[in-house]
C-alpha cells in the first residue's frame, strides 16, 4: 500500500484552556489536492501550523510518508519536502522577487560561507543553477518581469504568487497554501485554481489547502476535510460535503426549526417570569 | 513689500537668538578658534594673551550672511529691490539685538561685574574678545555694521544663485531635448567598461599607498582609527546590518582581542613574548571563542532581550579585566603597557607601515563582507532579518546562522582589537567603555543597515569628523545628537542606504531589529 503524504492521527493543540485543534484525524493521498475548511476560528490555520512545525501538538502523531515529524523544527521539516505560504503575507520584504525565490532554494543548497568568499567552482556551480531555477519558477508564476523589484513594493497578487514561488523553490513534496485566493478578484483567482492543478498534475506535487471561497474548493478538490470548533465533522469528496447536514449547521447555523424552537422556549421562559 | 520687511525681521530675530545663545555659551570663541585653524592663524597675538580679531569678525560675518540667506524662502524669486530690503531688515535688526546684548554685558564686564556666578562661559578674557578689546560702544556699532552688511550679501548672493539655477535648468532642458540623454548613456557605458574600472582600481590603489606617506603621522593617527572603526563597523554590520540581531555588547569581543593581544606580546605581566603574528591569529581566536561563548546560550533570544542581554555582556568584560580578582592575570586598572609591535624590514613598524596594513585589512573586510552578502550565506542573514520565523520555515537553520553572524562579527573585533593594542602599545579597561559599542552601532545604522560603502562614510562621519573638531569638544555630544536627529528626518535609511531599502518604507527599519509574532514558535 501506498503511504499517504500526510496522515496526523488524534492531533490536538490548545492555547491554555482553548483547545484549538481536537482529536483531528487527516490523510492526504499523494498527488492530490485536499482542502480544509471550516467557519472562522474553526482551527483550520492552527493544523496547518502543526503540519508545519511552527506548533507542536500537544497529543497525537504526525507522519509525513510514514516518518514522525511531530516536534521536529521547521527548518527540519522544510528540508523533508513540506513548504507552506501564509494567510497574510510573509514575504522577505526589502529582498527582491528574485532573491525571495533563491533563500526559498536555501535548503536544496550545500554551499559553505568560507566557499562564497572563495567562490570555487561547486559555489559557482550551484549559484548558476541555483539562479537559472529561480528565473524558471518566476517565469512560471509570470513574474519575470518582477524580478528585480523588493517583495514589498509588488502588488498584491503577485506578492501571493511570490509566496507561492517561494515555496515551491525548495522543490516539496506536500506545498500548504493557506488561503491563496483571499483578497483576488474574479480573474485572478481562476488563474490560481488552474495554478494549483497544474501543480498536481504536472508537477506531480501534494497539495493541501485553506481556502474560503467555496467554488474554489468545490472546484479544485478531491477531499475535503471540514472543521468546526477544532474538531473533524466531515470529509468526503466535494458532492458529499455540499449535501452534510451537519456541515450545512456549522456554516449557516441550526435549521430555522431550531431557531423558531428556541425562540418560542425563551418567550415561555419570560411569560413565566 | 511689507512681506520682505517681514521676513526679514523674522530671519534677523533668528539669528540674533541664535547668535546669543551661541554668545552665551561660549561657543563663538570655539568657532573663531576653529576659523583660525583652518586659515591658519595663531591663537595668541604677541607677547599679550590676546586672541587674534579678524578670526571671530569671519565668524560673524558667517552668521551675518547666513541671515541673509535665510531672509529669501527656498523656490521663491522676488525682485531686486525686495531682495534689498530682506538683506537690510534681517541684519539690521540680528545686529541692534546683539549689538544691544553686547553692549550690556560689556557695560557690566567695564564695571567689574563677574558674569562667571552664572554663566561659566563668560569670563573676562572671553568678553574682551567679544568686546575687540575695545570700548563697548564701539564694538557694538561693529556688530551692527557687519549684520547689515554681510546680510545684503547674503541676500543678494542667494538672489544670484537662484537666477543661476534658474538659468542652469532651463540650458539642461533645452540640452535635454537636444541631446536627448546619449551623453548620459556614454557616461554609463565609460563606468560599465572592464578597462576603465581595472584602471580606476590601480589609480585608487597608488593614491592609497603614496597618502599615508604624504600626509604626516598626526593624519595618520586619525585615519588609522577611522580603519579600525570601520574594521569594528563590518564586524558589526554583519551580526546587526546583515542577520537582524541588535548585539550591544560589541565591545567585548574588541577588548578580549585587545588583551589577548596585550598579554601575550608585552613584557609585562606575563612575558610570553609571541611572535607578534601568531599573536594576531590567536587574538582573533579568541574574540571567536567569546562569541560562542557568549552566543550559543543567548541567541535562542530575540529582539529587545537579546539587545538587554549582550549589553551587560559588553560591561562584564570591562568590569572583569579591571577586577582585583583578575588583575594578576590582566594587569587590572592599570592596564597594559609597552605591547609589542610589529618589525618589518628591521625597523619596527612606523605609523605609515599600520596605516597600510590598516588600509589592507579594510580592502580584504570589505571584500570579504561584499562576498558573503551575495551569497546563499548572505541571503539566509537577510531572510533572518526580514522575517525570523517565515526564514527558517524556508529552511534556513536560524540559529545556526546567527551564532556564524556572531562568531564572524567577533573575528573582526577581535582582529582590530589587536591591531588597536599594538599601534596604542596601550591597552587598558577603560577603552572598551559601553560608548565604543554604541559609536560603533551608530556607525552601522547611521550608514545604512547592510550597506558596505555606508559603514565606511558611517565611520569617516562619527570617528574622523570628532578627532579634526578636537576644538568642539564640550559641543561634541551636543553637535553629535543634532546629527543624528538631523539624519532621521531627512534620511531615515541611512547616510548610504543598501540597494533594496532605498524603494523600502522606513516602517521596516523596526521589522529589521527582530520584531517578531511572539505568538509563534522559534
Amino acid at each position: 500500500m501506498k503511504l499517504p503524504v500526510i496522515e496526523t492521527q488524534n492531533v490536538t493543540m490548545s492555547f491554555g484552556g482553548l483547545t484549538a485543534v481536537d482529536r483531528v484525524d487527516l490523510v492526504v493521498p499523494e498527488q492530490s489536492i485536499s482542502s480544509i475548511i471550516g467557519p472562522n476560528g474553526a482551527g483550520k490555520t492552527t493544523l496547518f501550523n502543526c503540519v508545519s512545525g511552527f506548533y507542536v501538538p500537544i497529543e497525537g502523531e504526525i507522519n509525513f510518508f510514514g516518518k514522525k515529524i511531530k516536534g521536529l523544527p521547521t527548518h527540519k521539516i522544510c528540508e523533508l519536502g513540506i513548504s507552506r505560504t501564509y494567510q497574510n503575507i510573509r514575504l522577505f520584504n526589502k529582498m527582491t522577487s528574485l532573491e525571495n525565490v533563491l533563500v526559498g532554494q536555501h535548503p536544496r543548497m550545500n554551499s559553505m560561507w568560507v566557499e562564497s568568499i572563495l567562490r570555487n567552482k561547486h559555489y559557482r556551480q550551484q549559484e548558476s543553477q541555483a539562479l537559472q531555477y529561480a528565473y524558471e519558477l518566476l517565469d512560471f508564476l509570470g513574474l519575470s518581469d518582477l524580478a528585480d523589484i523588493p517583495a514589498f513594493n509588488l502588488p498584491y497578487g503577485a506578492q501571493r504568487r511570490l509566496e507561492i514561488a517561494r515555496a515551491l523553490a525548495s522543490q516539496p513534496k506536500l506545498l500548504l497554501l493557506d488561503e491563496p485566493t483571499a483578497g483576488m478578484n474574479q480573474q485572478e483567482t481562476a488563474e490560481m485554481t488552474s495554478l494549483i492543478r497544474i501543480l498536481r498534475d504536472e508537477r506531480k506535487m501534494t497539495v493541501l489547502l485553506i481556502e474560503h471561497d467555496m467554488r474554489v474548493v468545490m472546484d479544485i478538490s478531491d477531499i475535503i476535510t471540514v472543521l468546526d470548533h477544532g474538531q473533524k465533522i466531515a470529509e468526503g469528496k466535494p458532492a458529499e460535503i455540499q449535501s452534510d447536514q451537519r456541515v450545512i449547521e456549522a456554516y449557516l447555523g441550526p435549521g430555522v426549526d431550531e431557531i423558531t424552537k428556541k425562540f418560542n422556549r425563551k418567550k415561555t421562559n419570560n411569560a413565566k417570569s | 513689500m511689507i512681506t520682505a520687511i517681514k521676513d526679514g525681521l523674522r530671519a534677523g530675530l533668528i539669528t540674533a537668538i541664535i547668535f546669543t545663545f551661541l554668545i552665551l555659551i561660549g561657543f563663538t570663541s570655539v568657532a573663531a578658534n576653529i576659523i583660525g585653524d583652518i586659515l591658519g592663524n595663531p591663537q595668541v597675538l604677541n607677547n599679550e594673551t590676546r586672541l587674534p580679531v579678524g578670526n571671530l569678525l569671519i565668524f560673524i560675518a558667517l552668521v551675518g550672511l547666513f541671515t541673509g540667506l535665510v531672509t529669501l524662502k527656498k523656490g521663491s524669486n522676488p525682485p531686486w529691490t525686495d531682495v534689498l530690503f530682506r538683506g537690510l531688515t534681517g541684519g539690521i535688526l540680528a545686529g541692534l539685538i546683539v549689538g544691544t546684548v553686547i553692549y550690556i554685558v560689556g557695560s557690566f564686564h567695564m564695571e567689574g561685574v563677574d558674569f562667571r556666578a552664572y554663566l561659566p562661559n563668560l569670563g573676562a578674557s572671553q568678553l574682551g574678545y567679544l568686546l575687540f578689546y575695545s570700548t563697548p560702544i564701539a564694538a557694538s556699532k561693529t556688530y551692527l555694521l557687519y549684520f547689515t552688511v554681510f546680510s545684503l550679501v547674503g541676500a543678494l548672493a542667494r538672489k544670484t544663485l537662484t537666477m543661476l539655477t534658474g538659468l542652469r535648468n532651463k540650458l539642461k532642458s533645452i540640452k535635454s531635448q537636444i541631446i536627448d540623454w546619449s551623453d548620459k548613456k556614454n557616461f554609463h557605458s565609460l563606468v560599465g567598461n572592464q578597462l576603465f574600472q581595472a584602471g580606476l582600481i590601480i589609480l585608487v590603489g597608488i593614491g592609497l599607498y603614496f597618502l599615508p606617506l604624504v600626509w604626516g603621522s598626526y593624519w595618520n593617527y586619525i585615519m588609522g582609527t577611522v580603519a579600525i572603526y570601520i574594521l569594528l563597523g563590518l564586524g558589526l554590520n554583519i551580526i546587526v546590518g546583515f542577520s537582524g540581531q541588535l548585539v550591544l555588547g560589541y565591545v567585548a569581543f574588541f577588548a578580549t582581542g585587545a588583551y589577548t593581544f596585550a598579554l601575550l606580546t608585552a613584557p609585562e605581566p606575563h612575558a610570553v613574548g609571541l611572535n607578534l603574528w601568531v599573536a594576531v591569529g590567536l587574538s582573533t581566536l579568541v574574540s571567536i571563542l567569546t562569541g560562542l561563548l557568549l552566543g550559543l546560550p543567548i541567541l535562542r533570544l530575540r529582539g529587545d532581550y537579546l539587545a538587554i542581554v549582550t549589553l551587560g555582556f559588553g560591561e562584564i568584560v570591562r568590569i572583569l579585566i579591571r577586577s582585583d580578582l583578575l588583575t594578576p592575570l590582566t594587569n587590572g586598572p592599570k592596564g597594559v603597557t609597552n605591547v609589542g609591535q610589529p618589525i618589518w624590514r628591521g625597523h619596527v613598524f612606523s605609523d605609515v607601515n599600520y596605516m597600510h596594513l590598516l588600509m589592507l585589512l579594510v580592502l580584504a573586510g570589505l571584500f570579504i563582507a561584499k562576498r558573503l552578502k551575495d551569497s546563499r550565506t548572505g541571503r539566509a542573514w537577510i531572510a533572518i532579518r526580514e522575517d525570523q520565523t517565515v526564514a527558517q520555515a524556508t529552511g534556513v537553520d536560524t540559529y545556526k546562522y546567527k551564532i556564524l553572524a556572531l562568531l564572524l562579527g567577533a573575528a573582526f573585533a577581535g582582529l582590530s582589537g589587536a591591531l588597536f593594542a599594538s599601534r596604542n602599545q596601550f591597552t587598558g579597561p577603560e577603552d572598551f567603555a559601553l560608548m565604543v559599542s554604541v559609536n560603533v552601532l551608530c556607525i552601522v545604522i547611521i550608514g545604512g543597515m547592510g550597506s558596505l560603502p555606508g559603514i565606511i562614510l558611517g565611520a569617516f562621519v562619527l570617528k574622523g569628523l570628532p578627532e579634526l573638531l578636537r576644538e568642539l569638544a564640550d559641543y561634541r555630544l551636543l553637535a553629535f545628537g543634532a546629527l543624528l536627529v538631523v539624519m532621521m528626518i531627512v534620511r531615515p535609511e541611512g547616510l548610504w542606504p543598501g540597494q533594496n531599502s532605498k524603494k523600502g518604507k522606513m516602517a521596516t527599519f523596526s521589522n529589521s531589529l527582530g520584531e517578531d509574532n511572539l505568538e509563534e514558535k522559534v
